[in-house]
């Protein structure tokens, strides 16, 4: 699977010279997201779900809450597992086959957001320790591609756990379902040596690199992906986490 | 749930419906942005998701055919679209779905035009209660005809089953679990031809033509459907040339 | 006998008509009756029955001016991307304009991969294998400019009767613009804000391409955004 395709080279051109100028080819600002929409509950199947537009790019995402083993480690702990299908429908350049390493770092990406800010309080999820505990899967399916999936499946993956309520299903005894943080990611793409956020399609093509910062409500950083064949300097990162933090307060609105 | 007592209480099933109603339907074309057509379907509680891409380059290459155009569909489930959480990939329903699906539009897509080149169909399940193939194929032929692939007929599909001894028309879950039989077809509604059928259960032959019957009464309003989507979206504003 | 209207739209599988009529575009006949094959505009002239398709992907034809991506290359030529299900295949020397001496000149110096071809079809075989020529007069290879992407089902909107639309388009903004037949237009202008509106311009044109009036509503929206930036 492509996740670069080939770009006429006055695409490239134009998309630089107007970087250099601080402009993007929509008429955004480089710190202006595309238009944001969540919707939730869709899937009365799924114990919790969202569907996140940023821009044209779509992103569904469910989430399943079923019996399992806990891992060894965390005998009275919840299972969470994150898994992303990224299939042909929404791209020309997605591939069938088993999940390749676009997929499964989107997945892993948007898991770490979720465990590392300890969004879900894990430790409830316990039912009998070492034997059974509640598996919480979430999985993200790419409807429509057109850049940037990482926001916009950590928003879906977010809003999804925050639309679960409590569970209908057999044995749950909890009032709620213990989801406690709102993590939010923000890629920031490189073009040129300008930062711009949310980057589209034709931006990923051309851009040197980009840095996907995942933050929590009190601005601390939880989880951070470079990406892409170029190089960021330590001003650039720096410069990155501010836009993450301003762009991710604004993105949390969506999630009600 | 278990198997409730009675299917049919009154005439009328589980969920109200009689023997020859199709459940609510929705269908909206050109929902995707990539792809070069598109549908989304609601049928009950189904929602399916179709997407055409081509007719495009075939790769690899030694699938090329030198006259005609190959047409491909895969047809899958999302792992949350069922009650217990579905593991992500092809399994063997979802493969022979595929190729029986496959083979209900290979008679009315005009392949020969595109000479080795690809048409892909691509189906997902988003939310599953019986019925996903015949909503599938209901979803491809919009989205076939909405990337502009020439056809003799648009594809219409509904399933039939013999519930508590009655035959009735667009199975539910329950219906296709308790019932004794389902079966699925899918016809070209100009001349009234079939190009899938899929059986499973019991029909004595008198059964098995009341259910045909049935059935292509069920397709052609979901034709209607088909039809009314595919306008909605090139309606024109009301000044004419 | 005509099932259908002049302008009616028509989707695949739709009686259109009956008897002998000559029938072009997205039609085709079983036995008497005539079918429509896509969804497409109905077109009635006298006898002539016409189904203009509102959609579907570029076909090449002999003739047409197009545009492609060059995105292989091989040993006397390269491979250009038409958006379309077919690739073109150019050779040097109908690039160049001459026969170009391979074992002398390293051809990579006239295109590289990403650079964009104005080009014609010469020729297209049964096969629908593709031979393009770039090196007529304002063919070969682009630089700068804004390259737009619309259905190529729309194109001939884009054109007008004898060019009228394209006339407008250039004369009211300034800008000038060069249409390949395969959807992809390039325009140039020193005045970004009018390349941004011509580009409006053209999408506008691409949703509503059915519909009438749409030259006026053209040079008026352009004649806006010009004044708007004085």
């Amino acid at each position: 699977m492509k996740m670069y395709e080939l770009v006429s080279t006055v695409k490239r051109d134009y998309i630089v010279d107007l970087a250099r100028q601080g402009k993007r080819t929509d008429a955004r600002a480089l710190d202006q997201y595309r238009e944001v929409s969540v919707e939730t509950g869709l899937i009365e199947n799924a114990q919790g779900s969202a569907l996140v537009k940023i821009g044209n790019t779509q992103v569904l995402a469910g989430v399943k809450i079923q019996r399992g083993e806990p891992f060894p480690d965390t005998p009275s702990s919840g299972v969470l597992m994150v898994n992303a299908e990224l299939r042909p429908i929404a791209s020309p350049t997605f591939e069938l086959g088993p999940p390749d390493e676009n997929s499964i770092e989107l997945a892993r990406v948007v898991d770490r957001g979720i465990r590392e800010s300890e969004a879900i309080d894990l430790d409830k999820l316990g039912i009998t320790p070492d034997e059974e505990v509640w598996m919480v899967y979430i999985d993200l399916h790419a409807l429509d591609y057109d850049g940037n999936l990482i926001d916009a499946a950590s928003l879906a993956a977010v809003a999804a756990l925050w639309n679960v309520k409590k569970p209908q299903v057999e044995g749950w005894t909890l009032d709620e379902f213990p989801v406690v943080k709102k993590p939010v990611a923000v890629t920031v793409a490189k073009i040129d040596g300008k930062l711009m956020v949310d980057p589209s399609l034709d931006e990923q093509n051309v851009m040197d690199a980009r840095l996907t910062i995942t933050t929590t409500e009190d601005d601390n950083i939880c989880a951070m992906q470079k990406g892409g064949i170029g190089y960021l300097t330590v001003e650039e990162i720096k410069a990155a986490y501010e836009l993450a933090r301003i762009k991710a307060a604004e993105l949390r609105k969506h999630l009600g | 749930m278990g198997k409730p007592e009675k299917l049919i209480v009154d005439g009328k099933r589980l969920d109200g419906r009689g023997p020859d109603e199709l459940r609510p339907l929705k269908i909206e074309a050109g929902v995707l942005k990539r792809a070069d057509g598109s549908a989304y379907v609601e049928l009950g509680k189904n929602k399916v998701l179709a997407a055409v891409y081509g007719p495009r380059e075939l790769h690899p290459r030694h699938l090329q055919q030198p006259d005609t155009a190959i047409l491909r569909c895969r047809y899958n489930m999302a792992p949350f679209s069922v009650d217990e959480r579905k593991r992500p990939g092809p399994d063997r329903r979802s493969v022979e779905i595929s190729k029986v699906i496959r083979e209900a539009f290979e008679p009315v897509v005009f392949t020969k035009l595109y000479p080795r080149s690809g048409i892909d169909v691509f189906i997902e399940v988003l939310q599953a209660d019986a019925g996903t193939r015949t909503a599938g194929i209901n979803a491809a032929a919009v989205a076939l005809a909405d990337a502009g692939v020439p056809m003799r007929d648009l594809v219409s599909s509904v399933a039939v089953g013999k519930v508590d001894d009655m035959i009735v028309l667009d199975l539910t879950k329950d219906e296709d679990n308790y019932g004794t039989t389902d079966m699925p077809i899918a016809m070209l509604p100009r001349k009234k031809v079939i190009t899938l059928l899929q059986m499973d259960g019991h029909f004595t032959p008198e059964e098995f033509e009341r259910a045909i019957e049935l059935a292509m009464k069920g397709c052609e309003q979901i034709y209607e459907a088909q039809k009314q989507a595919l306008k909605a979206k090139y309606s024109t504003k009301p000044e004419e040339e | 006998m005509l099932y259908a209207q002049n302008r009616e739209i028509v989707i695949p599988g739709q009686l259109i008509a009956e008897g002998s009529h000559s029938i072009y575009g997205g039609a085709f006949k079983e036995g008497n009756q005539i079918y429509s094959s896509v969804i497409g505009l109905m077109n009635v002239h006298g006898q002539d029955i016409r189904v203009v398709p509102l959609g579907g992907r570029y076909m090449p034809r002999r003739g047409d001016a197009v545009i492609g991506i060059a995105i292989d290359s091989h040993r006397s030529g390269w491979i250009l991307d038409l958006n379309s299900p077919y690739v073109g295949n150019l050779f040097v020397s109908d690039l160049a304009g001459r026969k170009v001496d391979l074992d002398k000149e390293d051809i990579s110096q006239y295109l590289s991969m990403g650079d964009v071809v104005i080009a014609e079809i010469r020729d297209v075989d049964e096969r629908m294998r593709v031979l393009l020529d770039a090196s007529g007069p304002s063919m070969g290879k682009i630089r700068g400019g804004k390259m737009v992407e619309i259905s190529s089902a729309k194109v001939p909107r884009v054109i007008g009767k004898k060019g009228s639309m394209t006339t407008v388009l250039q004369s009211t903004s300034g800008c000038k613009i060069k249409v390949g037949q395969n959807g992809r237009i390039m325009v140039w202008g020193d005045d970004q804000r009018m390349v941004n509106a011509v580009v409006e311009a053209l999408l506008m044109i691409e949703r509503e391409a059915h519909t009438s009036g749409l030259t006026d509503r053209v040079k008026q929206f352009l004649e806006k955004m010009k004044s708007e930036g004085k």
